[in-house]
């Protein structure tokens, strides 16, 4: 809103806005990179076509869903959820143990099950998966938000879930019959053959952006993401700030948690720590995704646009890179230059802003 | 004065982006001068000042220094020939020492030195700053404001500079610390050192400067002797119009029934528990020095900083807040001394800084208006003289006094009915402080309460109505406008007690 209001009040065209707002420096690097990617684009066999395109955003749905979670927790100042992962592990293995669990079979025991049956033993794992992951998010938010720095509680409160996840567990496998209630939600498609989790992936970016553009807590999440101190001195102070968002970022977690159990009928605490991803490990990829975005780790600047964006982009990249016979060593190395490529165009780009006075 | 300037800048121009800060500015200062350098905010002081400095190196223009032409690439190239910057921001660092941090640099010093031969080292230049009688080996976070502004100069003339700049360096100091970096000055000049002193304060610029150059919109004036002028003819210069009386005019103003009784309030780092009244209609000034502990006592009124006990008795109910929510909620307004730290969100739009404190009366059911939000900020910003087209852009790209209005206008949103404001002018220009006095007024007038609490003895004796007098954490007295004289007040806040045993008038003078 404010946005666009902004653009409409000079008379520039976007070229000459583009030149009086960037760095040259700023200008050329991005230019570069998009030129890689648009050459990468063309000359790799297969890129552009429906079904690559599919693949793609596909590919972002579970990392950007569980992204645009812990955006909030970025944007309200509070720097990231070290933990992401290991609620989800904590979060998967809860799902799979009561979708296997004996008392929560409600189908006949002989014969195939009624979609009633499936649909009440996915919806007792599933509310009880959110609220293990709302208590998780609540309980980081609470010491996050009486001071407790976010690196040191998120780390800590990594190490308390995979423990309880990976004991909970037996450090075992657990998975479950097909068929099961969470299907759709995994690999099924609702609409023509887009999968429900891209679909989903799109209805989450949605609602994300719109509350945090036209919502008073949208509203509170920048201002005391911007500045602590003045968001508590105009009466929005951060403790219920970080628990709301802990809770919005460790719900998605779980959401995606679901959604991948759903996939592979099974659960195991390690799915989000080796064998997710390009970069294998999930916690870091969500930090990526933040941090190419564009957002501000100060807090207060940013979007879950620009999140969900850029976990199309980094999912671009990595199916490139697939598609061109990179080993996974190489892709992880790609990720980590976009962070670091991301940060330094951004430090350049508010610098820039911020040069006038 | 030497027939040829120490230093000299010729024809100056510096843009950023489209904004023109300097444009064919022209600035010299002699051996051994004091010249001061003002201007409003916005009007290139600044700039100026970091050219000098070497820190700005994207500049057209000449630049002369001991008459040869010069151009630094990097700080450390100007301090190398003598130049020096006291910025406004402090850059100690607080776990050392007083004598570590005057040796920060290393120059001069023996590799390996004790914390004794530091001290011995550190002393005479202490002594140099009017700091004689503090231990070098004291931590600096334990020493005031004021005086680590005076340890930072020490540490620049340990280094003998030949120029110094003072970048408004009195403008976080009350009024001891802010005599002592007069006084500092003056030796430096008996001594032949040359300097630049950048100030908003007119009385400070007059007791001090030789001459004063003028800036405007980023052209400079020739520079004039300070005996030739007078603070208004000064003013006019800087704003390039004639500015009335600064302070809006004061009548008796009739008290029947506190709107606010502060009743033992006890906060953190005042002696003992204080009361007071607050009355609709009226400016009440908190008369006190830097550590006097009126800021403290505005933050506990407005529930920002930590209180042992006490009652505020407000329409009909005694209450302590503990949170700044407790006290906005009840139409209580507090507007803290340092905007950039809670006053404003600087990387957010102005409208969005304009309407945070009163988000629920803009939006229904958790949605925010658009519309009333516009139509709400639009009219707070015309109240306080802030372009309406510039609500979206970000609060950080405005001039100190403009960030104030924005700081101080947000809480018209509330519609409170008291307002607590805590040096209402600190770094804000000419202009914008009379509009900002003109704005206390009206809402006073408009039957809102309004506190203020200043260490600016010009301010605090003609803008408000009534002062309560503080010193060091003690609640001294209460003065009436018949008897709000500047000797009355200094007295009060600088030596009630005739520890000193020297007239306080003499000071004033």
């Amino acid at each position: 809103m404010t946005d666009t209001a902004l653009n409409t009040r000079d008379n520039l065209s976007l070229i000459q806005r583009i030149r009086r707002d960037y760095s040259p420096l700023v200008i050329v690097m991005v230019g570069i990179f998009l030129l890689v990617f648009v050459a990468g684009a063309v000359f790799t066999d297969d890129f552009l076509t429906w079904f690559n395109v599919k693949t793609i955003i596909r590919d972002a749905a579970l990392v950007g869903i569980m992204a645009i979670g812990l955006t909030f927790v970025t944007l309200s100042g509070n720097f990231f959820l070290l933990s992401m992962k290991e609620i989800a592990a904590l979060s998967i293995i809860c799902f799979a143990t009561l979708m296997s669990a004996d008392w929560n079979q409600w189908g006949p025991v002989e014969g195939d099950p009624t979609t009633w049956s499936l649909t009440m033993t996915f919806l007792v794992a599933f509310v009880a998966t959110m609220v293990i992951a709302t208590v998780a998010g609540a309980l980081q938010g609470a010491l996050i938000g009486l001071g407790g720095n976010p690196i040191v509680v998120t780390l800590g409160a990594a190490g308390l879930f995979f423990g309880i996840g990976s004991w909970w567990s037996d450090n075992l496998v657990v998975s479950y019959r097909r068929p099961h209630g969470a299907e759709w939600l995994g690999t099924g498609s609702f609409i023509g053959d887009i999968p429900n989790i891209t679909v989903a992936f799109i209805i989450i970016a949605v609602v994300a952006e719109l509350t945090l553009r036209h919502t008073t807590f949208g509203r509170q999440v920048y201002l005391v993401g911007a500045n602590r101190a003045a968001g508590r001195a105009t009466g929005h102070e951060n403790f219920g700030m970080a628990i709301k968002c802990c809770i919005i970022a460790s719900v998605c977690a779980a959401f995606v948690a679901v959604a991948f159990s759903g996939q592979v009928s099974s659960a195991h605490v390690n799915y989000f720590s080796s064998e997710f991803g390009s970069s294998g490990d999930m916690t870091i990829m969500v930090i990526a995704i933040v941090m190419v975005g564009g957002n501000s780790i100060m807090g207060g600047y940013g979007s879950t646009l620009r999140t969900s964006l850029g976990a199309i982009f980094i999912s671009s990249i990595d199916n490139m890179m697939v598609l061109n016979g990179f080993n996974s060593g190489a892709r992880v190395l790609a990720v980590g230059l976009m962070i670091v490529f991301s940060i330094i165009v951004f430090a350049l780009v508010r610098r820039g802003s911020r040069a006038v006075e | 004065m030497a027939d040829q300037p120490l230093l000299r800048l010729t024809d100056i121009s510096r843009h950023y982006g489209a904004i023109q800060a300097l444009r064919g500015a022209n600035f010299e200062i002699g051996r051994g001068e004091v010249m001061g350098l003002v201007g409003e905010n916005g009007a290139g002081k600044s700039t100026m000042v970091k050219i000098i400095g070497g820190f700005d190196t994207g500049f057209s223009g000449e630049y002369f220094y001991d008459g040869e032409v010069r151009h630094f690439h990097s700080p450390t190239a100007a301090e190398q020939v003598g130049i020096a910057i006291a910025q406004q921001e402090l850059s100690l660092i607080p776990t050392m020492s007083v004598a570590e941090n005057i040796f920060l640099a290393g120059d001069g010093v023996p590799q390996i030195a004790s914390r004794k031969t530091l001290a011995k080292m550190a002393k005479p230049f202490l002594e140099e700053v009017g700091l004689g009688h503090i231990d070098p080996l004291r931590s600096t976070t334990r020493l005031s404001v004021g005086e680590q502004h005076l340890v930072e100069v020490a540490r620049l003339i340990a280094h003998n500079p030949q120029v110094l700049i003072l970048d408004e360096p009195t403008a976080a100091l009350g009024e001891t610390d802010s005599i002592r970096i007069l006084d500092m000055v003056s030796r430096l000049k008996e001594s032949g050192k040359s300097v630049i002193y950048v100030s908003h304060r007119m009385d400070e610029i007059f007791k001090i400067c030789d001459r004063i150059t003028v800036l405007r919109d980023g052209e400079s004036q020739a520079p004039r002797a300070a005996a030739d002028m007078d603070v208004n003819s000064l003013v006019e210069m800087m704003l390039g119009f004639e500015l009335g009386d600064m302070y809006p005019a004061r009548t008796p103003v009739p008290r029947d029934e506190p709107v606010l009784k502060v009743r033992e309030l006890w906060p953190d780092g005042i002696i003992e528990p204080i009361s007071f009244d607050v009355y609709p209609g009226e400016i009440l000034g908190l008369a006190g020095q830097l550590g006097s502990g009126t800021s403290e006592i505005l933050g506990a009124m407005a529930g920002s900083t930590k209180t042992r006990g006490g009652k505020l008795h407000y329409k009909g109910e005694a209450f302590l807040p503990t949170r700044p929510k407790d006290t906005i909620r009840r139409g209580i307004a507090y507007c803290s001394e340092d905007r950039k730290h809670d006053g404003l969100f600087l990387g957010r739009p102005i409208m969005e800084n304009l309407s945070a404190p009163s988000l629920e009366t803009i939006s229904s059911n958790g949605f925010l208006s658009g519309a009333k939000e516009l139509s709400s900020t639009t009219e707070n910003a015309v109240k306080f003289t802030v372009d309406p087209k510039r609500l979206p852009q970000e609060a950080g790209v405005l001039s100190g006094g403009n960030q104030q209005k924005v700081a101080l206008g947000k809480w018209l949103s509330i519609s409170p009915d008291v307002i607590l404001v805590n040096e209402p002018t600190r770094g804000v220009d000419v202009g914008a402080r009379a509009e900002i006095y003109q704005i206390l007024r009206d809402l006073a007038d408009q039957g809102a309460a309004i506190v203020v609490a200043s260490t600016d003895i010009q301010e605090i004796t003609n803008l408000p109505d009534r002062i309560v007098s503080f010193y060091r954490g003690v609640q001294i007295g209460e003065l009436q406008l018949d008897e709000m004289t500047s000797a009355n007040i200094l007295e009060q806040i600088t030596d009630p007690f005739h520890e000193a045993g020297i007239a306080v008038s003499e000071k004033a003078s």
